[in-house]
This record gives structure tokens, C-alpha cells and sequence, in this order.
């Protein structure tokens, strides 16, 4: 039986518990403020959930699929200028222009992915980041457009949803934590599906899953896209936070800081880039304040992280959990079937 | 630091809630201690890293000599003047980021943003959002304050502009055309919007004034680009009377440098908006004379002794003579300190505004009495936007020639109702 389904195949087991988990977060999330009214935790946690939501996304390929993508920030930046010129022109409701913006950037990655994931390997990784140098370079000369530069300028109009003002800041960070839990969960739910199990398949072994009968290919680009639109979530985000999308949001470095995140947090557990987000966010935040070589501060904290513990923070207290429970594991009582070896190199590299 | 609480523990839940309990207490009591404090806390978003981080860091060098000297002779109503700055890294998100922090951690109550363009337009938005004072002192994009769908009652510029230097520049280059019949023009400017929209203003203007003149051609290299030989030999090849080159900072440098191989200026008149920032021009090794360039900086124009003094002053904070960036800051500043003064120390956004709208202030930069600060569309005019030419040894950049403010501001005015502006 496939690991994650119910015996009816209905519905699975896990999906009570992570929504009660996904509850349990958003209440705390919403909480926070109200403990701690600081206007900075607010705007920190938006800058979170915004760039969270990028290395969510870009792990779904990395950690999932094993599709290491150099040019997933296009896709970011992408949400977030299809959402901030809908809004400038003032003829739609910011549910609209969020529709459109997650399904702008789709169409669009579904165009690139059907080209990209027929590559392998360092092949896939350079034409991401050829196709994501190309929307920079969009952005950048569509002067008339996008603003070059410069940015998109003039502000993105926060017209009332449901009742609610997003100009206020309060109801804009509820807002903002809202979405950003319903996105985490979509994608624990796309990373528990059938679908998720068969991109570990093909993560491990692409050539066995396609002897199986599974599309790859299908596969693949159905990832990709959907990685994409969660990835744009994460740029409207922030376009609605700063009033404003920038080329910044689609250069390199962008792809580079969510492959960092990556890196930092660790890909075997779900949220493991959202802990390597927090941990990168909040050095950039008091590092930058006492120090302008935040640059060196940070690069040898990546140094000590990738040489020293050579996997992200969030995997070595997986792998400490599951050494702690190995041993109960393999104690068995008389007559008991062996447990099954959990140890690092059964997991090493994957995503549970 | 939180990060470490909050990262590298086991995550049960109380010990989740106690490590984000804690960096919320630590990025929270700045907060309160601010608004507890005596001085007037102003808050410097600037670029303080990577390539053009002398725009930064001169910046934040002329606001301390100004909050000095300020502080010195009494403060603010017995308050005294606070910076904190803060690097963007040049990225306009972090640029927001920043300003956030700075006016809701911080207690900043007022914005000197040392922005480049890009960044200052986000920090602008931020203003939007959160009215307290903000001054920008760098960005020369002209949109930033001539636009008025972008206006934004708090915010001003206390900085030169694209489109008042481009109708200097075309009237300077206009009457050298006139002078020695250079006709056969070309250009080489770094290809992004700034430079390109540059290029384009100061041709416009150039050809206003002397419609002989003639592009015969343009080569667009690469921002930050570090070899410009392709340039030049088209150049060579093109064989042009004159150039103008918008290129700025390190890329200029080169560009001096290699062309002096080629010995380009033998044959070639240069005009160049950004050659006269005294760093660009002390860090080529051998300045050709001659060279036509926009006043970005001069310790000896305008010829007053306050100038000179701002500019010695200067070089013992930074080690290094003004910027364009650093007068301005300097500028801004004291635009600043004269409206908390005549506010009372109020440092209401709405309160300071008001002060600061038609202030005349007479600066050490003013070409005639005083500089201004316009009413209409925040912005400052009667500041230098005189060309002059480079001598090989300090002060670098002699005879400078100035253009009639009431010339500049007609034409702008033009420009303002072309672009739909007015």
C-alpha cells in the first residue's frame, strides 16, 4: 500500500492533523501582534511570509523532484507584476487581480517548464536561469510597462476586500498570514498526494517510474506550474507589503537567496526552508543594522552550516529525532517483526 | 540572537512561543526606547554595500557632519539630532524594509533617504503609508516629484534632476557646438533606463538650442561593464567632433582610462554629465584636460568661504572630498533642522511639510542667495547646475559656466506639459 492513503484511497490519514496544525499556526501567527504590537514584528513576518512562500515553492522541485531550479525568483517576480499593473489600473478587486496574478504566472511557467523539463540535471538548472534572465531582461526594457529599473511606480491601490481595509496594517498582515497558511498547506497537501509520492519516484529513480507507466514528463511540468503559482503568491505578497514590484525581484540573486534558505533550513522535513527563511530573514535584519558587511557575517554562517554541519538546521534535528527513536524502534518485543532500518542514509536527501 | 532560539531547538511549543516571544521583545523595545528618548531620531536608508556604496556612505558622512554641527549650536529647542542609518544593499524591497523598520522600530520621525532611484521610489510608497518627514537626496530621476500622480504630501527632494541638468547641459553643449562647429555628435552611455533617458533629454535640449547638431551614432555598453574597447574603436571608426557619455562612477573611470590608450580626446570633444563628482575624478590616473562635465561637486564653485569650509569639513569625517550625493544630503539636512525650528521641534510629517513648502534657505551651494525649495512639486531650485572643464590637478574642473535658473524652469515647465505632467 502506498505510504499516506487511507484503505478507501479516499482521503488521507494525515490531512486532519495538518489542518489542524495549519489552524493551530495561522492562530498563532494571529496572534502575535496582539501580544506583541511592535509595528517591526508585523512587517518581519510579512517579509517572511513572503519569501517562506518562495522557498516553499522552489522545494517542491529541489527536495520533491530533484529538479534544482536556478530561475524560480521569474516566477515571484512575475505574481507580483501581473498583480501590482492589474491593480494600478483600478478596475479590479484585489481577489481578482490575485486570481489572475497566480494564474498569469502558471500560464507562463507552463510555457517555460514544457521547454525546461525535458533537460536533466545542470541542463534543467542553467535554461531556468536562461529563461529567468530573459523575464529580468522583459522587465527591465519594457520601459513603458513596467516601469524599467526603476520599478512599477505610483503605488499599488489597496481597494477594500469583503469589507476589509488592507490599508490598515493589522487587517493587511492578517490578510497576508491567511494566505500564506492556506498555501502551506496546499503544498503539504500536493507533497502527501499520490502525486507527491510519485514525484519522489521520480526524484529517485526517473527511469523506474517511467517503466511503471508514469508520464515524467506530465509530471514534471505539473510541479513546475503549480511551484509557480505558489511562488507568485509569495511576490503579490510582497508587491501588496511595498507597494511596488522591482526588477530585483526577478534577478539571480533572488533564486540564489531561496536556495540559501533551502540549504539553511534542510529539505527532509516539510518545513525545513521555512526554518532556513527565518534563520536568513532575521540575520539579514540585525546583521544589517550593526554592520554593512552583512555579506561576510552572512557567508560564514553559510560556510559553518554547509562545512560543518553539511545539511540544513532543521535536518539535524530530524536526524536527531529519528536516531533518538531508532533505538526504541530496534528493541523489538519477542515475536515482533524488525523494524525497519530509519537511519541517515535511508533518508539522507529526502523529503518526509 | 533570536535566530538561534528560535531555529535551533527542539519545537515544542512552549519552547516555539518562548524563542518568538523573545526576538518580538527584541525587535519591539527600540521601539519604546525611541519614543522615550530626548533626541530626534532620523532614520538613513542608503545603499552602504557593493558597487556604488560611496553614494552611502558619503551621504551618511555629510548627515553626521550637518547633525554635528547642528547638535553644537544647541539642537533642536535643547533636542538633539539622532541618525540612523540603515544599508539597503540597493535593493528597493529592503529599501522599504528598512524604512519600515527604521520609523516603527527605530522611532525615526523623519526620512533622509540616501536611496538611488529604484530604492527611492519605494521608500516614497513607504512615505505614503507611514506620512512622517522624508527628504530624498539622491534620486535624480525627474518622475519622482514632477509626476503628480506619485505626489506625496510628506515627501520632498533635496537633489538635483534629470530633466534641469538636461536643459543646462543641451544649453552648454549647445553654445561649444556654436563655438567650434562641432556638428557630427555621438554617444556612449550605459544601456539601461537611466542612461538611455539621459542621453536622449540632453540631446533634445542640445538640439533645441542648435538644430545643426547631428547624431551620426550611439553605442549602448553594458552597465558595470568593465571593457570598453568595442566603444571606442567604433567611435574611432565614426569619427565624431564631439561625445556625450552618460556613464557614472567606476564605469566612467574605465571608460577615461582606456580611451586615454586610444588617445580618443586628442581628436574628440567629450561631454560628460557625471565626470565631475571629485571621487570619479581623482580616481583617474591621468585626467585629460579639456573634458566638458556637469558640475556634480566643486570645493571652489560656487566661491564662497562656506562652501569651502563645508567641504574641509567634510573631508575629516569621510577622508575624501564631497560627493554629489554628500552636498545634498548636507542640503537636506538643513532644510530639515530650519523647519523643526520653525515648527517649534514639532515633528509632526503634516507640521514639517508645511514649513518646508517655498522654504528659501540660503546654502553654501546656492548659485545666487538662496536655494528653494518649490512649493509645487517639492522640489529644490537654484542650486548649481553649471559645466565646466577638467585641468589635470586639484580643483580638477575650472571655468565654470552657469545657466539662467528662469531659462531652466520655462523649459522644464514645457517639458512638465509634453510629458502630461502640468
Amino acid at each position: 500500500m502506498r505510504p499516506g492513503l487511507s484503505p478507501a484511497g479516499l482521503r488521507r490519514p494525515g490531512l486532519a492533523r495538518d489542518v489542524a496544525i495549519a489552524l493551530t499556526g495561522l492562530a498563532l501567527l494571529l496572534a502575535l501582534p496582539m501580544a506583541f504590537p511592535a509595528p517591526a514584528l508585523r512587517d518581519f513576518l510579512i517579509y517572511f511570509f513572503a519569501y517562506g512562500l518562495l522557498a516553499m515553492s522552489l522545494n517542491l522541485l529541489v527536495g520533491l523532484t530533484g529538479l534544482v531550479s536556478f530561475g524560480h525568483a521569474a516566477y515571484f517576480a512575475t505574481g507580483a507584476y501581473v498583480f501590482g499593473l492589474l491593480m494600478q489600473t483600478g478596475r479590479v478587486s484585489i481577489p481578482v487581480g490575485v486570481l489572475a496574478a497566480v494564474g498569469g504566472t502558471a500560464l507562463v511557467a507552463l510555457v517555460i517548464g514544457a521547454i525546461c523539463v525535458r533537460l536533466k540535471e545542470i541542463y534543467f538548472s542553467f535554461i531556468t536561469l536562461a529563461f529567468q534572465m530573459f523575464i529580468h531582461s522583459v522587465i527591465v526594457t519594457w520601459v513603458s510597462l513596467t516601469g524599467g529599473d526603476q520599478g512599477l511606480r505610483g503605488g499599488i491601490p489597496r481597494p477594500p476586500v469583503l469589507g476589509l481595509d488592507l490599508n490598515d496594517a493589522r487587517t493587511l498582515y492578517g490578510a497576508c498570514a491567511v494566505v500564506f497558511v492556506l498555501c502551506i498547506l496546499a503544498m503539504r497537501q500536493v507533497s502527501q498526494s499520490p502525486f507527491g509520492y510519485t514525484l519522489r519516484m521520480i526524484r529517485d529513480n526517473p527511469a523506474r517510474a517511467n517503466f511503471l507507466g508514469v508520464d515524467v514528463t506530465a509530471m514534471k511540468l505539473g510541479i513546475f506550474v503549480f511551484a509557480a503559482a505558489m511562488a507568485s503568491v509569495g511576490g503579490l505578497i510582497l508587491a501588496l507589503f511595498v507597494s511596488g514590484a522591482y526588477p530585483e525581484f526577478a534577478f539571480w540573486t533572488t533564486s540564489g537567496e531561496a536556495i540559501f534558505m533551502i540549504m539553511l533550513g534542510g529539505i527532509k522535513i516539510f518545513l525545513g526552508p521555512l526554518v532556513g527563511t527565518l534563520l536568513l530573514q532575521t540575520l539579514n535584519h540585525f546583521v544589517t543594522i550593526y554592520t554593512e558587511h552583512h555579506g561576510l557575517v552572512l557567508g560564514t554562517v553559510i560556510l559553518v552550516i554547509v562545512l560543518g554541519l553539511r545539511r540544513g538546521l532543521a535536518d539535524v534535528l530530524f536526524d536527531w529525532l529519528q536516531a533518538r527513536r531508532a533505538p526504541r524502534a530496534a528493541g523489538p518485543a519477542p515475536g515482533s517483526l524488525e523494524a525497519e532500518p530509519i537511519g541517515d542514509g535511508a533518508l539522507k536527501g529526502r523529503t518526509v | 540572537m533570536g535566530t538561534n532560539t528560535v531555529s535551533g531547538r527542539a519545537p515544542s511549543r512552549r519552547q516555539v512561543l518562548g524563542g518568538l516571544a523573545a526576538g518580538a521583545a527584541v525587535t519591539g523595545f527600540p521601539h519604546i526606547a525611541g519614543a522615550q528618548a530626548k533626541a530626534i531620531r532620523v532614520g538613513m536608508p542608503t545603499i552602504l554595500s557593493g558597487r556604488v556604496a560611496i553614494l552611502g556612505t558619503s551621504s551618511r558622512a555629510a548627515a553626521q557632519l550637518a547633525f554635528r554641527q547642528i547638535n553644537e549650536a544647541g539642537g533642536i529647542n535643547g533636542r538633539t539630532l539622532e541618525l540612523i542609518d540603515r544599508d539597503s544593499k540597493g535593493r528597493p524591497d529592503e529599501a522599504a524594509k528598512v524604512t519600515r523598520d527604521l520609523i516603527n522600530n527605530d522611532g525615526c520621525e523623519i526620512i533622509i533617504d540616501g536611496e538611488a532611484s529604484s530604492g527611492a521610489f519605494a521608500v516614497h510608497e513607504v512615505i505614503r503609508d507611514l506620512p512622517v518627514l522624508c527628504l530624498h537626496t539622491c534620486s535624480e530621476t525627474s518622475s519622482l516629484s514632477a509626476d503628480p500622480k506619485l505626489h506625496v504630501k510628506t515627501a520632498f527632494r533635496c537633489a538635483r534632476q534629470g530633466i534641469h541638468d538636461a536643459v543646462a547641459g543641451g544649453t552648454y553643449a549647445a553654445r561649444i557646438a556654436k563655438q567650434k562647429g562641432l556638428k557630427r555628435w555621438m554617444t556612449c552611455s550605459p544601456d539601461y533606463a537611466y542612461g538611455r533617458d539621459n542621453t536622449a533629454e540632453f540631446l533634445e535640449f542640445a538640439k533645441v538650442f542648435e538644430p545643426s547638431i547631428e547624431t551620426v551614432d550611439q553605442v549602448w555598453p553594458k552597465l558595470f561593464a568593465p571593457d570598453y574597447t568595442e566603444s571606442i574603436t567604433k567611435i574611432l571608426q565614426t569619427k565624431p567632433q564631439a561625445v556625450y557619455s552618460a556613464l557614472w562612477g567606476g564605469d566612467l573611470v574605465a571608460f577615461i582610462e582606456q580611451s586615454n590608450l586610444y588617445r580618443l580626446f586628442n581628436s574628440i570633444t567629450m561631454f560628460s554629465g557625471g565626470l565631475g563628482d571629485p571621487p570619479v575624478l581623482t580616481a583617474i590616473k591621468q585626467l585629460p584636460p579639456g573634458l566638458n562635465t556637469a558640475y556634480r561637486y566643486n570645493r571652489n564653485y560656487p566661491a564662497k568661504p562656506a562652501n569651502a569650509a563645508f567641504a574641509d569639513a567634510f573631508a575629516k569625517i569621510a577622508g575624501h572630498e564631497p560627493t554629489n550625493w554628500a552636498w545634498q544630503t548636507y542640503l537636506a539636512c538643513q532644510f530639515m533642522a530650519e523647519a523643526l525650528k520653525r515648527t517649534g521641534g514639532r515633528t509632526e510629517g503634516t507640521a514639517l511639510a508645511g514649513a518646508l513648502k517655498g522654504m528659501t534657505l540660503p546654502a553654501p551651494f546656492a548659485v545666487g542667495d538662496a536655494i528653494t525649495m518649490r512649493d509645487t512639486d517639492h522640489t529644490i531650485i537654484g542650486y548649481p547646475v553649471a559645466w565646466g572643464r577638467t585641468v589635470p590637478k586639484a580643483p580638477f574642473v575650472e571655468d565654470f559656466s552657469d545657466v539662467d535658473w528662469s531659462k531652466i524652469v520655462e523649459l522644464e515647465a514645457q517639458w512638465k506639459k509634453s510629458k502630461g505632467y502640468a
